[in-house]
């Protein structure tokens, strides 16, 4: 139950990253450019960051819909473990830099707590990746379908309800502080 | 009965927990805009008044410069961010117009909020020849009421703010550019009440 638990949860918690990273992308490439070579083209690096949300969120659906499938599980793990690397380097070299992590929908920035809330992700999935009784997983046809309609209405959500907080905070607040 | 399998009940609350989480989001932030909607916030500095002073950083430097308006040299100041696309757009259409010597006379000043390393991700940041700087301190600009980006305000030779407001295209800029070489008005009531907002004492 835990380990269908985690699985569930690590799977929407990509795709409302992904989803919300898709609808702030200026933001999330800005976060990306703290880790690339200061040359790198501006291309490469949105590139990179459109390849990260889109990831995320395929990786989140697939996870969620297709529960059987085995080595999608290491793969969540290797995200999660992305996670916790990422956050490490973002607190020693760029803390307090906002990580745009669920795109506008966090303000939060690279900081112990941010490397706190990686370790759980990661966590979690390694806690789905206890094998859990056919019987309480098999899927049909319809099953997977909703989850999959679910897993898109999730990601359209948090793309939504992301571009609706960047509108607003396009408002500047940094200057007007 | 129909019996569903652990997994999909487990991950259909788990699916429905997050769209109540977004909907939540979703409906705080659309209170925060029809609030923000009813009480328009005012946009740049009013005209007439005297301009603050801007004590900033360029990119890479330690150093504090400062524009001192009123020193006899009129100014453009933007106030932009490479994570605005407006702010690009007007960057650009700034640069095309020192290129083309609609500027010349003219201290021009692109103000940055984004840390500075945001620069290398927006091309018309990453390639103006504009100056281009981060202000010193967080809350010394609030009288230029930077409630929104991208933002622009003329000051001519006197340190009078003769325009401001959202530009963006090429002819505003334009209009701007001549609006700081304008000569100095004749009456200075709308210069008292900005320099006693201040605390400075005439005689």
């Amino acid at each position: 139950m835990i380990a269908l638990s985690a699985k569930a949860l690590i799977a929407v918690l990509l795709l409302a990253a992904g989803g919300a990273k898709l609808a702030d992308l200026p933001g999330f490439t800005a976060a990306v450019a703290l880790f690339a070579p200061r040359r790198t083209p501006r291309q490469v690096l949105r590139g990179t960051a459109l390849g990260v949300a889109i990831g995320e969120i395929v990786a989140g659906a697939a996870s969620l819909s297709s529960p059987g499938i085995g080595w999608l599980n290491p793969v969540v793990l290797g995200i999660g473990c992305g996670f916790v690397g990422v956050s490490v380097a973002g607190y020693a070299w760029h803390r307090d830099r906002p990580c745009h992590c669920f795109g506008a929908l966090s303000a939060r920035t690279f900081g112990a707590a941010g490397i706190g809330r990686a370790v759980v992700i990661a966590v979690g999935a390694a806690m789905a990746m206890v094998p859990a009784r056919s019987s309480l997983i098999q899927l049909g046809p319809a099953g997977r379908l909703s989850l999959l309609a679910g897993a898109a209405l999730v990601a359209w959500a948090a793309f939504s309800a992301a571009a609706a907080v960047a509108a607003g905070r396009d408002a500047a607040p940094r200057w007007a502080s | 009965m129909i019996r569903i399998p652990l997994y999909l009940a487990v991950a259909q609350w788990a699916l429905l927990a997050a769209l109540g989480v977004l909907v939540v989001v979703m409906f705080r932030q659309l209170g925060r805009l029809l609030a923000g909607a009813s009480q328009p916030a005012e946009l740049g500095p009013a005209v007439g008044s005297l301009a603050a002073p801007v004590a900033y950083s360029r990119p890479g430097e330690d150093a504090v410069r400062r524009l001192t308006p009123g020193d006899g040299q009129p100014a453009l100041v933007a106030f932009v961010d490479p994570t605005c696309p407006s702010c690009e757009e007007l960057v650009g259409v700034l640069d095309a117009a020192r290129r083309a010597g609609e500027l010349t006379g003219l201290r021009t000043l692109l103000l940055i909020s984004d840390p500075v390393s945001y620069l290398q991700i927006s091309a018309p940041f990453r390639s103006t020849g504009l100056e281009i700087g981060r202000p010193a301190q967080a809350g010394g600009l609030r009288s230029y009421r930077v409630t929104a980006t991208p933002l622009l305000v003329a000051i001519d030779a006197a340190g009078l703010v003769r325009a401001a407001g959202p530009v963006r295209q090429a002819a505003q800029v334009r209009a701007y550019a001549q609006a700081c070489l304008l000569p100095e008005p004749e009456t200075t009531l709308a210069v008292v009440p900005a320099a006693a907002a201040r605390g400075e004492t005439s005689t």
